[in-house]
C-alpha cells in the first residue's frame, strides 16, 4: 500500500541521513587492530587513533573586484589610458621607479638605483637582472624562450624600447605626451609632423634623438629637459615600462603579433601577476606569477588570482550584497542604507582619492568676463552643504584646485586661508560690486548664464543644487543643461559656456601635474576659461624647480589664491573621496594614487 | 512565391545600402570625434590617428572605401598584415589562396579587436537574449490573450489584461533592479548578474551548454524583464483579434456545422487571429534586440546593446555601422519572413 | 382572423458611427472608468500649480530624501536610516524636493509625451498605412520598402544621434536662422520639442504597417465591393468604409504604445537627453528613484504607480472605444 511505501521510504531517509551526520559530525575515535611481529611472537594488538581533524573548509584564494562598466580598452602600456588599463598594466608590469601606493614617496622599481649626472639632467639606472619575461600557457605560468632556447630577461633594451615605441607616431599613443614633459628629444619625435611622409632614416633619426639608451643590458641612461623633482615620477609611469620587442615585432622565431600581443595566449610580461583570461566585455583574471622574486616595493603576490567583472555601479553593489565580489565602490544612492547597516557599515571606508571637482568660466563671455560676478558665484556655493546632503560621500569641501596630498600641494594644516571659501555675505557683496560695476540695479539685467555639465546623473544631481543654491543666495537664476561627453569635449574646446564642469585626476602625484599642466598658459583648459595670467605660469614654472619643499608648497598656495580668489577663473568645489565596501577577510591597502598595488593583498582563507 | 521571395531579397539590399548611407552621413554630422579627449592631444597626433584610419580623406571616399571592404570578396594570397585586414570570412581555397569577405574594418577604441571580432564575441549573446525574451514573451502573452478573450468580461479577462498592464508599464530600468535584489541578494537563487554562455558558439549564435541549468540561470530575470514588457502587448492584440475573429460570420458557420468548440478555436479562429500577432513578430524583435542594451546593463550581460550605446558616445564608427547593418539584416530578413508567414496564413493575400 | 399587433419592429434613430460608437461607449462602465480617470489626469496637469503644495525646484537641501513617518511603516527596511519630516506629503527626492509636486507637474510632461507620441503615430502612420495598402502594387512596394527602412534603423541610435545633433547644432546657432528658433522654441517647453520630433520619427512605422496589413486583409472583403458597386470613389472608400475598421487594432495598439513612449522618454532622461532639469516628468523619476531602489523604494514606486495608474486608464479607455467603434457590433448593444 502506499502508506507502507511512504513509510518505507521515510525509514530510508531517516537512516540516510544519520549516516550522512556522522560522516560529517565531530571526528570520530577509531580502533584498529595492529598486528606486529614482536621478538618472533605475533602480537595483536587493540589500538585506539584519533584521525586528525578534517581540513576547515577554506575559501578559494581568489580575489573578486569589478572595473566599471564597460570592457577594458586595451592594457597594451604605450595606449593604456583608462583607470582600468592602467590598473592591469601596473599589475602586469613594473616601472623604473615605483610610488608607494600610501606614503606616495618614491621607491625603486625595475631600478634597483640610479646616479645622477652634476647638472641635474642625466640619470643612470641600473636595472635589476634576473627577472624573466613569463606567460600564461593554459596551465601555468611559465618563462619566454628566445630563438636559442635561453630565458629572456628584462633588459635596459626592453625599457629603451618600451619608450621609444610610446614615442613613436605610428603607434599613435594617447598618453605619450606626459613623457614629452620630462625627456630630451621625445616630443621631436612623438610630435613630429607629416610622419609618414618621411623616410625610413629620417624616421630612424628621430627615434635615436630621443635621450634613452640601454649603454648595456643592466645600465639605462636617461636625459631629461629640466631638473624637475618629477623627473622621476615620469620616468616611472606605465607608458615607460618594459614592452617585449619580439612578440610585437616579431623576430627568427617568434611571430609578430603586433596589435593583438596583448591579447590572452599572445601577452607576456614579468611584474608579479601574468594575464590569464580575458572575456571581452565581461572578465578579466590574472594569476600570481609564480616566477616573481618580489622586491621591496613591489613583494611576491599572496593571492593566487584577481578576477574583474566589468559592471555598473549599482549591478557591481548587488554582486556585493549577494557575496560574489570582494570589495566596490558604493553608489550614491546606496550611502545611507549603508552607513545605517550593522553589517555594511563596518565594511565601510571612506579614503581620499586623486581628484578635484570643479566648475570653470569662460572667462570671456559676458557676465564671466567680471571677477566679481565669477568670486559671487563661487562665494554663493555652499561646498559643506553638498558634500553633507547631495554627495554624502565624506569628499572635502576644496578652496583649490589641486588635490592635498600632492607633492608640493597646500593642505588644509599648511595653507588654512589659500584659495576660496564658501561665504554667502561674501557673495553678496560681491555681486553687489559686480552690479555696481555694470550699472545694474536688478539681477533681471544680468546676462543669461548657462551651466553645462557632461551627462550623468551624479553630474545632474551636484548641477541642480547649485543652481539652486545661486537662485536662493544671489537671485540669479542659471540655465541648467547637460550634452553627451564627445560632443561636451568639442564644445569645450572650441566655445566653451559661460559655466562649465570638468574634474580632474592625476598622472602622478605632484603639484605640477594640476595647476601647471591644466590651468597654466599651456594648459589642458586653456581654451576653455580663456584666461592667461602671465604671473600665474611663471610663478608655476619657478615652483616646477624649486628644492626646498616647503617653498615650493608657498609657491604652489599662492598660486592657487590667484587661480581660485583673485582671478577666480574656477570654482574649486570638492576633493574627491573613494566609498568603498570591502570584505572583512580581505586584507588590502588604499592607493592614493588612483591604482591598487594588489601584490600587497591578502585575503584570510578560512571560512567563519 | 518564389518570385515574390527574390523581388523582396532584392529590396532588401537596396534598403541596406540606403541605410548605411543615412548612417554614415549623421555619425558624422554629429560633433565629437573618436580621437577627441578629455586632455588635448596634440594635433600631430591627431592627425597620425586620422591618417591611419583613413579619416583625413573626403567623406564620400571613407564611405566608397568601407562599403568595398564589406562588400567585395577577394581572393588574396596574402595573410592579413594588420586588424585593418581581417575579415569576417576567410575560406581556404586550397594551395595559397584565401577567399576573404567582409571587413568591417577595425574599432577605434579597442586597438587588440576589430569589428568582427566584437560582432562575433558580442551578438550571439545579444541574440540568445532576444530570443529568450521573445520566447517568454508569448509564453505569457499568447495563453492569456487567448483566456482573456474567450472568457472575455469575466474575471480572468480583467486580470489578465491588469497583470500585463502591470508588466508593460513598469520600465525595465525599475523591474530589473527589483528582480536583482528580489531574487539575486535576498533569497540567493540566481546568480544577480552575467551570462552563462561564451564563445565559441554553434551556428553562429547557439551556446554549446544550451541545456545546462548554468546556462538559464542567467538567462532567468533579464529574459523574464524584457519579456514581460512585450507579453503584455501580445497578449493585449490577442485578444483584440480574437474577439475580432470569434464574431465573424465563418465562425458561426463552423459552430452552426457541429465543430467542437475546440477545433473552431484552434483551426478557425486562432489561424486567423494570429495574423496581427505575426505582423508584429518582426518589428518587436527590432525593438527588443535595440532595447536590450539596458537590459544589458543592469545585468551586467556582455551583449552587443551595451556596447553598441557605448560605441556612439565613443563616436566609434566603424562598430557603429556594423552593428547597425547587422541588425538591419536581420530585421529586414524578419521582415520578410513575415511577409511570407503572413501571405501563407491568410490566402486572401498573394502576390504575384 | 386578427394579425397580431406585436411584433412590430422597433426602429432606433439611424445614427451616424460615430454617434452609436459614442452611445456605446459610455454604456460601458470600465470605459467609464478609465475614461474618467483620464480626464483627471488632464485636469491635474493642467492645474497643476493649483494643486501642488510646494514648486518642483525648490531644494530644502537639510531635509534630502526625507519621508514621512507613516512610509516606514509601509517600508519597514527604510526605518534605520530614514530621515523623517511631515513637511513633505510623500517625501523629498535627492535633492530635497517635494515629491508630490513633481508628481503632479510630472503629469504635464508625461501626459503630453504620451498624447503626442501617439498622436503623430496615428495621423502619419495611419494615413501612410491606409494609403499604401490600398493602393497595393508599386505603390504599395516603393512605400513599405522606406517603412522597411525606417524599422531597420535601431531607435536608440536614430533618437540618440537626432538628440545629440539637435542639442549640438542647434544650441550654438546664430539668432534670426531657423535653428535658432528651434531651440528658442524647445526652451520654452523645457527641452520637449525635440523629444516629440524624436519619438515622432520613430513611433509612425508599426502604425503604417499595421494598418497597411489591415487595410489588406479588409479591401477584399465584400463590404468594399459594395461600396465600390454603389459608386463610391478611392477617398470616400478608405475613409469613411476602411477607416472605422482599421481604426479598431490601430487604437489598441497606439494606447498599449503609451507606455513605450513614456519609457522612451524615461530613457531619454536616464541617459540626459531628455527634460532639462529641474522640469520632472515620470519617466525620469523613476531613472532617478531605480538608482536608490533597495534605500528608498518609494521614490521609483510612487511615479511607477502614477504611470501604472495612468496606463490602466488609457487602456479601459482604449478597449471601450474598440468595442463601441467596432462597426459588427453596431446596434447590437
Amino acid at each position: 500500500m502506499l502508506s507502507k511505501k511512504w513509510s518505507v521510504l521515510v525509514a530510508a531517509l531517516l537512516v540516510g541521513t544519520t549516516l550522512l551526520t556522522a560522516c560529517g559530525g565531530a571526528p570520530q575515535v577509531v580502533t584498529v587492530e595492529v598486528t606486529k611481529v614482536v621478538a618472533g611472537e605475533t602480537v595483536v594488538e587493540v589500538v585506539t587513533a584519533t584521525p586528525p581533524p578534517p581540513p576547515k573548509e577554506m575559501r578559494p584564494n581568489v580575489l573578486h573586484l569589478n572595473f566599471g562598466p564597460g570592457d577594458v580598452p586595451t592594457i597594451d602600456p604605450a595606449l593604456s589610458t583608462d583607470t582600468s588599463s592602467v590598473q592591469v598594466v601596473d599589475d602586469i608590469t613594473v616601472g623604473l621607479t615605483r610610488l608607494n601606493e600610501v606614503s606616495l614617496l618614491l621607491e625603486p622599481g625595475m631600478a634597483e638605483s640610479w646616479t645622477v649626472s652634476d647638472d641635474g639632467l642625466t640619470y643612470t639606472f641600473k636595472v635589476r637582472q634576473g627577472i624573466p619575461w613569463v606567460r600564461w600557457n593554459g596551465s601555468a605560468v611559465e618563462e619566454v624562450l628566445d630563438c636559442e632556447g635561453n630565458v629572456r630577461y628584462v633588459t635596459a633594451n626592453d625599457f629603451e624600447y618600451g619608450i621609444k615605441r610610446t614615442g613613436n607616431p605610428g603607434t599613435a599613443s594617447d598618453y605619450a605626451y606626459v613623457l614629452g614633459f620630462a625627456i630630451k628629444g621625445f616630443n621631436e619625435l612623438n610630435g613630429a609632423a607629416g610622419w609618414s611622409d618621411l623616410t625610413d632614416e629620417e624616421k630612424q633619426a628621430l627615434v635615436d634623438g630621443v635621450a634613452v639608451k640601454a649603454l648595456d643590458a643592466s645600465t639605462l641612461e636617461v636625459t631629461f629637459t629640466t631638473p624637475a623633482v618629477y623627473n622621476l615620477n615620469i620616468i616611472g609611469l606605465w607608458v615607460a615600462h618594459a614592452q617585449p620587442k619580439w612578440i610585437i615585432e616579431g623576430d627568427d622565431c617568434t611571430e609578430a603579433r603586433g596589435d593583438r600581443w596583448t591579447e590572452p595566449g599572445f601577452n607576456q610580461s614579468y611584474g608579479p601577476f601574468v594575464l590569464k583570461e580575458w572575456i571581452h566585455d565581461s572578465s578579466l583574471t590574472v594569476v600570481k606569477n609564480t616566477l616573481w622574486p618580489g622586491i621591496e616595493s613591489s613583494p611576491v603576490p599572496q593571492i593566487d588570482e584577481i578576477q574583474w567583472s566589468m559592471l555598473d555601479a549599482s549591478p557591481a553593489f548587488a554582486e556585493y550584497e549577494a557575496g560574489n565580489l570582494d570589495s566596490t565602490g558604493v553608489p550614491i544612492a546606496d550611502i545611507d542604507r549603508v552607513k545605517a547597516d550593522p553589517v555594511l557599515s563596518q565594511e565601510l571606508t571612506i579614503a581620499p582619492s586623486g581628484c578635484t571637482y570643479y566648475y570653470g568660466f569662460n572667462t570671456s563671455k559676458p557676465p564671466m568676463d567680471n571677477v566679481h560676478m565669477r568670486r559671487a558665484l563661487s562665494h554663493a556655493l555652499d561646498r559643506q552643504g553638498l558634500v553633507d546632503n547631495v554627495t554624502k560621500g565624506g569628499q572635502e569641501p576644496a578652496q583649490w584646485f589641486c588635490r592635498p596630498g600632492m607633492a608640493g600641494c597646500p593642505t588644509m594644516e599648511s595653507h588654512p586661508d589659500a584659495g576660496i571659501k564658501s561665504d554667502a555675505e561674501a557673495a553678496k557683496a560681491e555681486l553687489k560690486a559686480y552690479m555696481d560695476d555694470m550699472g545694474f540695479t536688478s539681477v533681471d539685467q544680468i546676462p543669461e548664464i548657462v551651466l553645462m555639465y557632461n551627462t550623468s546623473e551624479g553630474h545632474k544631481r551636484i548641477a541642480e543644487a547649485i543652481a539652486e543654491m545661486w537662485k536662493e543666495t544671489l537671485g540669479i537664476q542659471v540655465t541648467v543643461t547637460n550634452q553627451e561627453w564627445k560632443v561636451y569635449l568639442v564644445t569645450l574646446q572650441e566655445d566653451s559656456p559661460q559655466v562649465w564642469r570638468l574634474g580632474w585626476c592625476l598622472d602622478y602625484p605632484d603639484a605640477n601635474n594640476w595647476t601647471r599642466e591644466v590651468m597654466a598658459i599651456g594648459g589642458h583648459e586653456e581654451t576653455a576659461t580663456q584666461w592667461r595670467n602671465e604671473t600665474f605660469t611663471a610663478l608655476l614654472e619657478q615652483a616646477a624647480v624649486e628644492a626646498d619643499p616647503v617653498t615650493r608648497q608657498d609657491m604652489y598656495a599662492q598660486a592657487e589664491t590667484i587661480l581660485c580668489y583673485e582671478d577666480a577663473a574656477i570654482i574649486p568645489i570638492y576633493w574627491y573621496t573613494m566609498v568603498n565596501v570591502t570584505k572583512p577577510y580581505v586584507n588590502r591597502t588604499y592607493s592614493q594614487h588612483g591604482h591598487e598595488s594588489h601584490e600587497k593583498w591578502s585575503l584570510n582563507l578560512e571560512l567563519e | 512565391m518564389g518570385r515574390y521571395v527574390i523581388r523582396r531579397l532584392l529590396w532588401m539590399l537596396l534598403v541596406l545600402f540606403v541605410i548605411s548611407l543615412i548612417t554614415f552621413a549623421m555619425e558624422h554630422a554629429v560633433p565629437g570625434g573618436p580621437f577627441d579627449r578629455e586632455k588635448k592631444l596634440p594635433a600631430e597626433i591627431i592627425a597620425n590617428l586620422e591618417e591611419r584610419y583613413h579619416l583625413d580623406e573626403p567623406y564620400w571616399k571613407q564611405y566608397a572605401l568601407y562599403l568595398y571592404d564589406v562588400l567585395v570578396p577577394r581572393i588574396t594570397t596574402e595573410k592579413p598584415l594588420s586588424m585593418m585586414d581581417e575579415t569576417m570570412v576567410n575560406i581556404k581555397l586550397g594551395g595559397k589562396y584565401y577567399l576573404r569577405w567582409m571587413n568591417f574594418g577595425p574599432s577605434y577604441s579597442s586597438r587588440s579587436r576589430t569589428v568582427n571580432d566584437i560582432i562575433r564575441e558580442q551578438l550571439p549573446v545579444s541574440l540568445q537574449l532576444g530570443l529568450l525574451s521573445m520566447a517568454v514573451a508569448l509564453a505569457i502573452g499568447l495563453p492569456m490573450g487567448i483566456l482573456a478573450a474567450l472568457k472575455q468580461n469575466t474575471i480572468w479577462d480583467y486580470l489578465g489584461m491588469g497583470v500585463a498592464i502591470f508588466g508593460v508599464s513598469v520600465p525595465v530600468v525599475a523591474m530589473g533592479p527589483v528582480l536583482v535584489w528580489i531574487f539575486g541578494v535576498a533569497l540567493k537563487w540566481l546568480p544577480p548578474t552575467g551570462w552563462g554562455a561564451r564563445p565559441p558558439y554553434l551556428f553562429f549564435f547557439v551556446p554549446r551548454d544550451l541545456f545546462t541549468w548554468n546556462f538559464w540561470r542567467y538567462a532567468l530575470m533579464p529574459a523574464f524583464a524584457v519579456g514581460t514588457g512585450f507579453s503584455a502587448i501580445i497578449a493585449r492584440l490577442t485578444r483584440a483579434s480574437l474577439l475580432q475573429v470569434i464574431h465573424e460570420d465563418y465562425i458561426r458557420t463552423a459552430r452552426a456545422k457541429g465543430l467542437s468548440e475546440r477545433v473552431v478555436t484552434t483551426r478557425h479562429a486562432l489561424r486567423n487571429a494570429l495574423i496581427p500577432v505575426v505582423t508584429i513578430l518582426g518589428p518587436m524583435f527590432a525593438a527588443v534586440l535595440t532595447g536590450l542594451f539596458v537590459v544589458e546593463q543592469v545585468f551586467g550581460i556582455p551583449g552587443l546593446g551595451r556596447y553598441f550605446i557605448t560605441s556612439i558616445t565613443n563616436r566609434d564608427y566603424p562598430v557603429i555601422m556594423g552593428t547597425i547593418l547587422l541588425y538591419a539584416i536581420f530585421l529586414v530578413i524578419a521582415n520578410v519572413l513575415v511577409d511570407i508567414t503572413y501571405a501563407w496564413l491568410d490566402p486572401r493575400i498573394r502576390y504575384e | 382572423m386578427a394579425v397580431s399587433e406585436a411584433v412590430v419592429p422597433v426602429r432606433r434613430r439611424t445614427a451616424s458611427l460615430w454617434a452609436d460608437a459614442l452611445f456605446r461607449l459610455t454604456r460601458n462602465k470600465a470605459s467609464v472608468f478609465g475614461g474618467s480617470l483620464v480626464i483627471l489626469l488632464v485636469l491635474t496637469a493642467v492645474f497643476a500649480a493649483q494643486l501642488s503644495p510646494y514648486s518642483y525646484s525648490d531644494q530644502d537641501r537639510e531635509q534630502t530624501d526625507a519621508v514621512p513617518s507613516w512610509m516606514t511603516a509601509l517600508f519597514p527596511t527604510i526605518k534605520p536610516y530614514a530621515k523623517l519630516s511631515g513637511q513633505f506629503p510623500l517625501g523629498a527626492d535627492y535633492v530635497g524636493r517635494d515629491l508630490l509636486s513633481r508628481l503632479i507637474y510630472g503629469a504635464q510632461i508625461s501626459l503630453s509625451v504620451a498624447l503626442a507620441g501617439p498622436l503623430i503615430a496615428l495621423f502619419v502612420g495611419t494615413v501612410y498605412g491606409l494609403i499604401s495598402g490600398f493602393f497595393s502594387g508599386r505603390v504599395d512596394n516603393l512605400m513599405m520598402r522606406l517603412v522597411d527602412i525606417m524599422y531597420a534603423f535601431p531607435t536608440m541610435l536614430l533618437i540618440i544621434l537626432m538628440m545629440a545633433f539637435f542639442r549640438s547644432a542647434f544650441s550654438e546657432s546664430e539668432p534670426g536662422t531657423f535653428a535658432y528658433l528651434m531651440n528658442a522654441i524647445d526652451r520654452r517647453f523645457g527641452g520637449m520639442l525635440f523629444i516629440f520630433v524624436g519619438i515622432g520619427i520613430t513611433a509612425w512605422m508599426g502604425t503604417a504597417r499595421l494598418a497597411r496589413g489591415q487595410v489588406l486583409s479588409l479591401r477584399e472583403q465584400e463590404f468594399t465591393l459594395a461600396a465600390r458597386a454603389m459608386g463610391a470613389g478611392n477617398g470616400r472608400i478608405i475613409f469613411r468604409h476602411l477607416l472605422p475598421n482599421v481604426l479598431g487594432p490601430l487604437v489598441i495598439t497606439v494606447t498599449l504604445a503609451i507606455p513605450g513612449y513614456i519609457a522612451t522618454e524615461a530613457f531619454l532622461s536616464f541617459i540626459g537627453l531628455g527634460v532639462n532639469p529641474p522640469t520632472p516628468s515620470w519617466g525620469s523619476m523613476i531613472a532617478d528613484g531605480a538608482q536608490a531602489i533597495r534605500t528608498y523604494p518609494h521614490q521609483a514606486i510612487l511615479p511607477a504607480l502614477a504611470l501604472s495608474i495612468t496606463m490602466f486608464a488609457f487602456n479601459f479607455l482604449g478597449d471601450g472605444l474598440r468595442d463601441a467603434l467596432d462597426p459588427r457590433l453596431r446596434g447590437t448593444q
